[in-house]
């Protein structure tokens, strides 16, 4: 599978009330044109998707938060997995999807490739992490294994190894302005 | 409501005018604020006392300045204002952060910036630099900003808060030594 699968089926699964937080590069890009809804697409910030879906997970501590990064993006901003999992909000949900390279500016490598995730995180103390290997999955035992690890309860990261992605997606057509207010219109009113 | 200004005596017996911690905190409640979140400063060890003792604003412990900026970011997208406190030398390290989503993004945010570098940092060598160009670096980032002060303290909260409502955009107050903690 490659990630541009894993976010597909994401659509099939994802709760309609969910709120998204991508990271930038190609893994906002395929948020933008593969998932529903006004989704909260970073086109800059690298290394911050963690960090902002702790804040969006602390103001909206009804809805589910699921922050999807790229894996340059999540080791950039590794230290922010540390304050999630000292605050461990119950709603946050952690995506990283691994093709071991910074895809978007070429296809240089990462140091992804020897980081064993499930001993990473479980030592900054979450220990609801699940790490599977995609790369050379049949898509419909792949689709499962997402289905049943994205029903879990609490926080959870869920590592992904995936397969480098071949087709390019258009760039996001949006200002960010307008994706702040897009997606700040899926709350309004709710708040008080 | 009344404010004042206290008045306590530093480590040489002087006098000092101090800004009350729980009352500045008790303001910013009062104007929306519901979370903070940054890296410590010692200018700032008696307000994140208080907030750490605080019930109803909670204190979110970064690891660095830019991972504060999204936090409050992503509180803002959540619907919720928080602002956040830091030193003067994590402005080198908010760039990208600022410039590429709180600024992009249009994210309203209240950053306290402890100013050090200046008379008192004299023995302090590590601050010097970054305290002769940190109103420099403001400009530079396009971020408007005021010096806290002890006395009119909540006109200049007050000024910009409206402010940064208004633009929708960061903005920052300046904190001198011995206008938050000794
Ligand atoms: C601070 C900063 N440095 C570098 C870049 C350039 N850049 C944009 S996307 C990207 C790669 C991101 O890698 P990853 O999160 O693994 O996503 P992928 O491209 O593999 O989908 C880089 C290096 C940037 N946007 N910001
Ligand atoms: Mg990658």
């Amino acid at each position: 599978m490659k990630g541009a699968d894993v976010i597909s089926e994401l659509k099939r699964i994802l709760g309609d009330d969910d709120l998204v937080v991508s990271s930038n590069g190609n893994v906002s890009r395929q948020a933008y044109h593969l998932l529903s809804g006004s989704q909260l697409y970073l086109r800059g910030s690298m290394g911050l998707p963690v960090s902002i879906g702790l804040g969006l997970a602390l103001a909206q501590p009804e809805k589910t938060i699921v922050v999807l990064t790229g894996d340059g993006n999540f080791l950039m901003g590794l230290s922010s997995m540390s304050t999630v999992a000292y605050i461990n909000p119950s709603n946050l949900k952690i995506i990283i999807i691994d093709n071991q390279l910074y895809a978007t500016t070429g296809g240089q490598e990462t140091s992804s490739s020897q980081i064993n995730y499930k001993t990473m995180i479980e030592g900054m103390g979450i220990l609801n992490i699940r790490s599977f290997d995609l790369r050379d999955m049949d898509q419909d035992i792949g689709n499962l294994l997402l289905l049943e690890s994205i029903e879990e309860e609490g926080i959870y990261v869920l590592h992904l190894q995936v397969e480098e992605d071949t087709i390019e997606l258009d760039n996001i057509p949006w200002h960010p302005e307008q994706i702040t207010e897009n997606f700040k219109n899926r709350h309004k009113g709710e708040l008080k | 409501m009344i404010f004042i200004a206290i008045v306590e005596c530093n480590l040489l017996g002087e006098t000092v005018l101090m800004i009350n911690t729980i009352e500045i905190l008790d303001y910013l409640k009062s104007k929306g604020f519901t979370l903070s979140t940054g890296v410590p400063c010692s200018y700032f060890k008696n307000v994140i006392n208080s907030l750490e003792k605080d019930d109803t604003l909670q204190y979110i412990p970064a690891t660095r300045e830019d991972e504060a900026i999204g936090i409050a970011s992503g509180y803002f997208f959540g619907g919720k204002q928080s602002f956040l406190l830091m030193q003067n030398s994590g402005l080198a390290t908010i760039g990208d952060a600022l410039t590429s989503l709180a600024q992009l993004y249009k994210v309203p945010l209240l950053i306290f910036v402890s100013y050090r570098g200046l008379e008192p940092d004299a023995d302090f060598p590590e601050h010097l630099i970054m305290g002769d160009v940190t109103e420099n670096v403001l400009k530079a980032y396009h971020l408007p900003y005021w010096i806290l002060e002890e006395e009119n303290w909540q006109n200049i909260l007050e000024l910009s808060i409206n402010k940064m409502n208004e633009i929708s955009l960061p903005v920052c107050l300046l904190v001198k030594q011995g206008v938050l903690s000794l």
